[in-house]
């Protein structure tokens, strides 16, 4: 009754407009869920008797309690524990299916749609320049412990992605491929690998808070740049300070569907503490779904940060950034760096690099 | 075939290459003959040596701030490791059954994913500072990034291989041990026997001339 059809070329995949649909998204999902976990049809009883039985079956009662086909009752027992009354988990089942007819259904297509989506910009517009080119004279736009923390947090997040996407999709698509046995081993492999650095992404997350919220705070100028389409639409530059709007959106996705991911992960590989059933195919469900539109975005950003646009990558490998760079996309920023004067020249950050001043062996790219 | 030989002749091999070859590094270290101190003793060489042991366990005040990332994320990487090799169970049980012939108490499971947690967390920091800082990177030789990614394969082959259900990733875990093992004695790894010679080298140079090291 609530079916819904997911057409990823009318999901905007770049990093800049990412934020807003992908959490319509994710709320879509989350009630995707609970309405289809709720329509639970109740039990038929079939009243024709066929002819010739005079009598109702005396343990239809029973059996239909025991199947409980209206509603997961407790019972009693001697055994005290979580869940220890439940006879047969009726959501079970229905999370199974779940699982099986919409995460495991439809999200290789949305992955692969942001793929296609991804090559067909980079086919169509090609590689973002920056006017003129770039200078050559770098300004420190990452000090070292913010390029670790980045990097930390993006080498975890990957590792977690791969073995994510094995537990979730490998039944579909890799017993085909590589066959039962040694897909059960690569399985088992990647739910301990998942598992253990499951609580690093975390840590990861909460140094990236600390290091980077405060430039991310949103601020007068942002909104005009959302508008604009963060230079897409319409013509001539958008301002931007240190961080503009779609590096704040995507950061903000990041820590919000991060820690999303990492509380529902963290009920799901401690469940000493108290929880149902129930809690953990919700909790699945929620770290799924958030799993994959995180996995969406950060294939735009990951694009965007390294091939989509010249100059980019520069900020994460060394900490430093063209001034023609800064100019073209964050201009308040900009005018703070040429006042304060803290710009090199390319000889000086050539010589800070350990390279010789004007050696062919460019920084920028 | 594959089994019998890494828990078989390889083994054996690589555990041979690791013993010989770090007591002969040792050897040749310490048994280097050196010039003869001429000079009249200002203070104790033995007290330095010690004192210098122990001191440099603590960066020195003025270089603490500079290097704060490197001293946190190296003492994780380093307790966590140490913790997983000596006290997780599979490894006590491991070193029971074929080295030492005796076992001890390991630690409880969840000590030891916390710990490895560390180890982990510690290593993927300091290899990137190594990479991401200039200097660092610029001073850093093959060896030192082979060193840091084969200990992080080796400890994770050995978290993919926690399950115990399968053989293969067990063996997996093996044969990486047992590369590092044949590396070691011939890499910068041996700074795990040598990093005590060479403080007390240093504190007894600098305490037989009366400076504190």
């Amino acid at each position: 009754m609530f079916s819904v059809k997911m057409q990823t070329h009318k999901i905007k995949m770049q990093t800049h407009n990412a934020p807003l649909a992908a959490l319509s998204f994710l709320l879509l999902m989350v009630l995707l869920v609970f309405a289809d976990l709720a329509s639970a049809a109740p039990a038929q009883q079939n009243k024709n008797y066929p002819q010739g039985v005079s009598a109702i079956n005396p343990g239809a009662d029973l059996w239909r309690e025991v199947r409980q086909r209206d509603l997961a009752a407790q019972g009693v027992t001697q055994v005290k524990g979580v869940d220890s009354g439940v006879l047969i988990n009726v959501w079970g089942d229905r999370w199974a299916q779940f699982r099986t007819d919409k995460p495991i259904k439809y999200a290789p297509f949305v992955l692969l749609g942001v793929i296609l989506v991804l090559v067909l910009f980079y086919a169509l517009r090609g590689k973002v320049l920056i006017e003129g080119g770039l200078s050559g004279r770098m300004v420190k736009r990452f000090t070292d412990y913010e390029r670790i923390v980045h990097w930390v947090l993006a080498l975890v997040f990957l590792f977690l992605a791969i073995t994510g996407l094995i537990l979730l999709l490998g039944r579909t698509l890799l017993i085909p491929l590589f066959g039962q046995q040694l897909f059960s081993l690569l399985a088992s492999a990647s739910k301990e690998g998942h598992n253990l650095f499951g609580p690093i992404f975390l840590v990861s997350l909460i140094m990236m808070v600390i290091s980077f919220a405060r430039r991310n705070i949103y601020e007068k100028g942002d909104l005009t740049w959302l508008l604009k389409g963060g230079g897409f639409i319409g013509k001539g530059h958008v301002s931007g300070g240190f961080f503009n709007m779609g590096e704040k959106s995507w950061y903000w996705m990041v820590i919000l569907v991060g820690l999303l991911i990492s509380i529902s992960g963290m009920i799901l590989v401690m469940p000493n503490f108290g929880q149902g059933r129930i809690i953990m195919e919700i909790s699945h469900v929620v770290h799924v779904f958030a799993a994959i539109v995180l996995i969406a975005v950060s294939l735009g950003h990951m694009y965007m940060g390294s091939i989509g646009t010249e100059g980019s990558l520069e900020a994460m490998k060394s900490g430093y950034v063209d001034i023609s760079w800064v100019e073209a996309h964050h201009d308040r920023w900009a005018r703070k760096v040429k006042d304060s004067g803290e710009i090199l020249s390319a000889e000086e950050f050539a010589r800070q690099q350990g390279r010789k001043p004007g050696s062919t062996d460019t920084a920028t790219e | 075939m594959i089994e019998y030989l890494i828990d078989g002749p390889l083994w054996y091999f690589s555990l041979a290459v690791f013993c010989i070859g770090v007591v002969w590094q040792l050897a040749r270290i310490l048994f280097t003959a050196g010039k003869t101190d001429l000079s009249v003793a200002r203070g104790s060489a033995s007290s330095g040596a010690w004192r210098n042991i122990f001191s440099r366990f603590v960066p020195h005040h003025e270089i603490a701030p500079q290097v704060r990332v490197q001293v946190v994320a190296g003492y994780m990487f380093h307790l966590g490791l140490f913790a997983v090799i000596f006290f997780a169970a599979p490894h006590v049980i491991f070193l029971e059954e074929n080295l030492l012939g005796f076992g001890w108490t390991p630690m409880p499971h969840w000590a030891f994913i916390v710990a490895s947690q560390f180890a982990f967390f510690g290593l993927l920091i300091l290899w990137l500072r190594r990479m991401l800082n200039s200097v660092s990177r610029l001073i850093s030789t093959l060896d030192d990034h082979i060193a840091a990614i084969l200990t992080f394969v080796v400890m994770l082959t050995g978290c993919l291989a926690l399950l115990k259900g399968f053989t293969e990733l067990r063996l997996l875990h093996r044969f990486t041990v047992e590369l590092l093992l044949i590396y070691f004695p011939f890499s910068c790894l041996m700074h795990t026997f040598t990093f005590i010679p060479s403080r007390a080298f240093t504190g007894a140079w600098f305490g037989r001339r009366g400076i504190d090291a």
